[in-house]
């Protein structure tokens, strides 16, 4: 289900492009987040959590929640509720606190 | 309420809980300490949560050496269930100038007599503890492995639920309004929620013990001084030591739960009652720790705060009695590094309350030694 309506986020239609999650090669509109391109393609979990290493989907979708951190082009803890998708972004699932280099 | 106490604490810092503890531990008994808002809300709540021997003065280093042996056990010593989070990851203390060199040094001097195992470290050395720090314009460090980090929350946590165990009563939301006294002999406290008469009042307010004090005459030189902290978002541990440099007045230490806690000294401070953020502070640490640390730049600020030291002329504490004065005891004026010493700082204080002899001489940290004019400075703080 590709989310188009949201009292904050905008959604945009517009030109198809590709990256890839966790070695996948995914497809979405350019400038509609990370988050909304994943959930798009079915794909529902996020990150896991701290302690017990459960899965953490969507929950706030608005850059407040910390539930949607990903690794995005090699940085950890990318919100990706409120980052816009672009061209060959390469997007994968973050293990623990994620490593700052 | 109107009550009797034979021991009333005001504070309900780190300092007051574990002067509570000790006494109790010693078999003191109706020990009630008193807390205007919630145990921890003052300074100790509020400090930058770094433990270490490395100080420049032989008291300090000792106090902070026992202090430093007592957080290694303090868990089961309390019979804590949960973590004080101690963790000696060290401090690491950078040089920048030839006179900080030669001060370092002398402390090594003073720590060494000691038996603290600080040593000291070149450039390529510190780069080796700390990989992404910046040497540029570093003359060396010092580093001592046993320093570290400890959760002032946990901790204080851990000294109130020992302490009330032993049967100290801890009330919180409660403010002392004034210290009552007769013919120079405390006679009890006067509280938002009536009176408790007491022989004994141990003042371990913070900045406030100036106003308390002031209630029966005794003018304690403490002042207020706005010091300011932030964290950031955690990451996987990298950063064993706390990096402190006295020359940028900065230190910065990634905590176990993998933030970074950082804060700033600002010599140009008001002294006043100030708990304000700025974004002044933001920008300016932004750009000190990320010029000393790097990698840091890419790491999201998740808040900051703001606490008060309450600072002496000398920046050392104020430990004992009023000469002429019978039945106050202080236990303030810490300047911004109480939590670190708080643990010998409470056994000392119950020793001496109770009149016996301490186990280190706290003489020096004499209230009348402003009145003598024999101040000591504390060479190494921010």
């Amino acid at each position: 289900m590709r989310i188009e309506k949201h009292p904050i986020l905008e959604f945009q239609t517009g030109k198809i492009v590709k990256f890839t999650f966790d070695g996948r090669e995914l497809e979405g509109h350019e400038g509609e987040t990370i988050a909304a391109a994943l959930h798009a393609a079915g794909i529902r979990t996020m990150r896991e959590s701290g302690h017990l290493h459960r899965p953490r989907g969507l929950f706030c979708n608005i850059g407040n929640c910390s539930s949607c951190l990903m690794v995005v082009n090699g940085e950890p803890n990318v919100r990706v509720c409120v980052e816009r998708l672009r061209e060959g972004m390469n997007v994968e699932t973050q293990k623990g606190k994620g490593e700052l280099k | 309420m109107n009550k009797t106490a034979d021991y009333v604490i005001i504070g309900g810092g780190v300092i007051g809980c574990s002067i509570a503890y000790n006494l109790a531990k010693k078999g003191a008994k109706n020990i009630v300490l008193i807390e205007k808002k919630y145990l921890t809300s003052g300074a100790t709540g509020r400090c930058g949560a770094g433990v270490r021997m490395q100080f420049g003065t032989e008291t300090n280093c000792l106090l902070a050496k026992n202090s430093i042996e007592m957080f290694e056990n303090l868990e089961e010593e309390l019979g804590y269930q949960d973590s004080i989070e101690f963790k000696q990851g060290g401090y690491l203390l950078l040089a920048y100038t030839e006179k900080m060199v030669e001060q370092f040094h002398k402390n090594l001097g003073v720590q060494h007599k000691l038996g603290i195992p600080s040593r000291w470290v070149t450039p390529e050395e510190s780069q080796e503890i700390v990989p992404h720090l910046n040497t540029q314009g570093l003359l060396g460090a010092t580093f001592c492995g046993k320093d570290g980090h400890c959760n002032p929350f946990k901790t204080t946590d851990a000294y109130a639920k020992a302490a009330e165990r032993l049967g100290v009563e801890i009330m919180t939301y409660t403010e002392v309004k004034q210290l009552l006294a007769q013919d120079g002999r405390i006679t009890g406290v006067e509280t938002d929620k009536g009176v408790i008469k007491t022989p004994v009042v141990v003042l371990c307010a913070g900045s406030y013990s100036r106003e308390l004090a002031a209630t029966i005459d005794i003018d304690l030189p403490i002042t207020p001084e706005r010091h300011q902290i932030l964290v950031t978002e955690p990451v996987e541990m990298m950063q064993g030591p706390m990096v402190m440099s006295f020359y940028h007045g900065l230190y910065c230490q990634q905590v176990p739960h993998g933030s970074f806690v950082m804060g700033l000294g600002d010599p140009n401070e008001p002294k006043e009652y100030n708990f304000n953020g700025s974004w002044q502070f933001l920008h300016e640490m932004a750009a000190k720790a990320t010029f000393l640390l790097p990698p840091l730049a890419n790491l999201r600020v998740v808040r900051q705060w703001a606490g008060l030291y309450d600072l002496t002329p000398d920046r050392q504490q104020i430990l004992g009695s009023v000469p002429g004065f019978e039945g106050v005891h202080l236990a303030a004026g810490f300047s911004g590094h109480g939590f670190m010493i708080a643990p010998m700082t409470g056994k000392l204080m119950a020793e001496h309350i109770l009149g016996e002899e301490t186990s280190l001489p706290i003489s020096m940290f004499d209230f009348s030694r402003f009145a003598r004019g024999e101040l000591f400075v504390e060479p190494s703080v921010v």
